[in-house]
Order: C-alpha cells, then sequence, then structure tokens
C-alpha cells in the first residue's frame, strides 16, 4: 500500500508531519518545528522542514500567509486538507489490518 | 545574525533565499544550531539546488491538476441545470407538442457538458484510485460518446430511422447510449462516494438520482397511478439526478476554493 504523499519521494514523511501539525490552524516555521517534535519525540531540521515546505507549496497543499515580524504563517489549503484526511485514513485502515494480524499471532500463542 | 547562520543560508541558490530566505533567517535565530542543524541545512541546501531546476514543471502539473478540478467542478453544476431543464421540461411537456430542434441542441449540450464533468473530476479522483475511478469513467463515458454518435448521424442523414450498427437504428443507438450515461453516472457516484475524494452526501445522491431517473422517466407515463400523483411522482424520481450533479459540482469547486478552518471543515 502506498501511503506517501504523492510525488514527494524521501520528503514524504516530513510533509505529512508538516500537514499534520498545520491541521489545526496556520503556523510559522519554527512553530511547525516545535510542533513535530513535540508530537513524534523526534527533530524536524530546518533544511529538512523547509524542502518539505516548498514542495507543498508547489503542489497547492499549504500556502503563505503575509509575514509577521519576519515569520511567515503556512495554512492547510481545501485541497490539502482533502490529501491530509486520504493518507490518514489510508494510515488508519493499514494500522488496523496490522493489529489485527498482530491479535491473530498474539491470540494464537496464547 | 550570527555569521555561521548567514554562512549556511548563502548556500542556497539566490531565487530561493529571495522567497525564503527572511523567514528561514528568522527560524535559525529562534534556536541554537547544533550538528544535525547544520548537516540538515547543508543537505538542504544540496536539494533546493537540484530541487529549483524541477520547479516549472511540477508548478505548471500542479496548475494543471488544479485546473481539471475546476473545469469539472464547473461542467457538473452547468450539466446538472441543462439535465433539469431538460427532464423536468420533458416531465411538464409530457405529450404535448415541442421544439425539437431546440431539444435536440440541449440535449447534446447536457451530455458534451456532462461528458467534461466526468474527465476533469475522474482526473482528480484518479490520482489517489486510478483503477476504481477509470473503471467507473468508461461505462458513462462510453454512453456519452455513443449518443453524441447518434446525434451526428440523425444531423447528417435526417432520418432518426436510418440502421447503422447490427439493424439498430440510429434513435435506437441514442437511447442505448443515453441510458449508460444515466446508469454510468451512478457508478461513476458509487466510486467516488468510496473514494471520499469529494462530498459524499452529493456523491449518495446522484446515485440515488441514477437509479430513479430511467424507471421515472419511462415506468410512470401511462401507468395505474392516479393522474394528480404522476406528475409529484415524475419530479420526485427524476430531479435527485440533476441535484446530485450539481451537488457534485458545488463540493469539487469548494475544494478547490478557499481552506477550511480545520479538518473537519474538508470535503470528505
Amino acid at each position: 500500500m502506498d501511503t506517501r504523499i504523492p510525488e514527494l519521494g524521501r520528503f514524504a514523511e516530513p510533509a505529512l508531519l508538516i500537514l499534520v501539525s498545520l491541521s489545526d490552524g496556520p503556523k510559522h516555521g519554527y512553530a511547525i518545528m516545535a510542533d513535530v517534535e513535540a508530537g513524534t519525540g523526534r527533530p524536524l531540521g530546518p533544511g529538512t522542514l523547509y524542502a518539505a515546505l516548498a514542495r507543498l507549496e508547489e503542489r497547492g497543499l499549504i500556502e503563505a500567509l503575509p509575514p509577521v515580524d519576519r515569520r511567515r504563517p503556512y495554512r492547510l489549503t481545501a485541497v490539502g486538507a482533502t490529501v491530509l484526511a486520504e493518507q490518514l485514513h489510508e494510515l488508519s485502515e493499514f494500522a488496523q489490518l496490522g493489529l489485527r494480524r498482530l491479535g491473530r499471532i498474539t491470540g494464537s500463542r496464547g | 545574525m550570527r555569521p555561521l547562520s548567514t554562512l549556511l543560508l548563502r548556500l542556497y541558490p539566490a531565487r530561493w533565499r529571495a522567497r525564503y530566505g527572511d523567514e528561514f533567517e528568522q527560524v535559525l535565530a529562534d534556536r541554537p544550531l547544533g550538528p544535525f542543524d547544520v548537516a540538515d541545512i547543508l543537505l538542504g541546501a544540496l536539494d533546493a539546488h537540484l530541487h529549483l531546476r524541477g520547479l516549472g514543471a511540477a508548478s505548471e502539473h500542479a496548475k494543471g491538476f488544479a485546473m481539471s478540478l475546476r473545469i469539472g467542478g464547473y461542467a457538473a453544476i452547468v450539466g446538472g441545470v441543462l439535465w433539469f431543464s431538460l427532464l423536468a421540461g420533458n416531465a411538464i411537456n409530457d405529450g404535448q407538442e415541442a421544439n425539437w430542434a431546440w431539444l435536440g441542441i440541449a440535449l447534446v449540450s447536457a451530455v458534451v457538458v456532462t461528458l467534461v464533468a466526468l474527465i476533469g473530476l475522474s482526473a482528480f479522483q484518479a490520482r489517489s484510485h486510478p483503477l476504481l475511478t477509470w473503471a467507473a469513467f468508461a461505462i458513462p463515458a462510453l454512453g456519452a460518446v455513443i449518443a453524441l454518435f447518434g446525434a451526428a448521424v440523425m444531423v447528417v442523414t435526417g432520418d432518426s430511422d436510418h440502421a447503422i450498427i447490427g439493424g439498430l437504428g440510429v434513435w435506437e443507438v441514442s437511447t442505448i447510449g443515453l441510458l449508460l450515461l444515466l446508469v454510468g453516472s451512478g457508478l461513476f457516484a458509487l466510486a467516488t462516494w468510496r473514494t471520499k475524494s469529494l462530498s459524499r452526501g452529493a456523491s449518495a445522491l446522484l446515485v440515488v438520482g441514477a437509479l430513479l431517473v430511467v424507471p421515472g422517466l419511462t415506468g410512470l407515463s401511462g401507468s395505474l397511478v392516479p393522474e394528480p400523483l404522476v406528475l409529484v411522482l415524475l419530479l420526485a424520481t427524476i430531479l435527485p439526478f440533476p441535484a446530485g450533479w450539481i451537488a457534485l459540482g458545488v463540493s469539487a469547486l469548494r475544494v478547490t476554493g478557499p481552506a477550511p478552518a480545520t479538518l473537519e471543515g474538508a470535503s470528505l
């Protein structure tokens, strides 16, 4: 099953984390990094962040808002919200499948 | 600004710095730079040099994708209005004199516009569910092509009984094409409901509309239903079809429009 954000290659995972971070409202770069780190426990480097932001913006999944004190917030577009919902739904189905299989294995052992 | 941040920022291409330089500089100023960050920025700068070369093509691709959805949305709305005029007009005007030339033009326009809607909306959904989407697209699209072919033969020959395929007259062939388009629209809507790319409510309405429209048009004329109820039943069975197309078009335009405040507002 392909659960990547389309055509983002190795930036698919950071892009998904960014889209999830923006799903509750606009955030600027540093706030996204802090939110992702708080949510996943893993740091998101500034180089990776902006490589993924540029790709998401090109594909119309996010859009930049006017800067505030040199910090430019980004927000999800409607297309971005739809793509994110599809990705999360597929991931959820995949996770449920895995848990069901795991349940069968642990159940048969027990 | 710290000299290390300045140096790292200079590694990025000028075009990239012109767009992201200010905010990137601010992000670097907001936190202490560790070895992980420096390595990450070096890779990011390399990526920016490589990525900018392919930027034009990607940007055009994104624009084309949004444009096809917008065209599909507008076509679905216009098609829905045309189907509404045709079906409701036919129900109200049943058995009376009709302007066949204008009816023909309206019918051909409805078929063409619906075909455009099918192409635009299918292109949007196919990016995540290509097999299901194009399979569901095939039947109504084939029906539209057959109906248009029949209409073209009728215009050229001026004869609606002219036999063209296996002894079938051009009128019968066109009718088969129209039936395929109407019923196939339901299959397309079912696939749209399954992919969740557009509004599920609008998709369900079109499925119901496609199921009701054919029996509504063919089954009620001269039936045992009392006369005053016939018109009400006709409208109740044929209106969900155009309403479904219009709702699907509106939902497509909402996807290309302004962003929802949160994910709960997304069109699913």
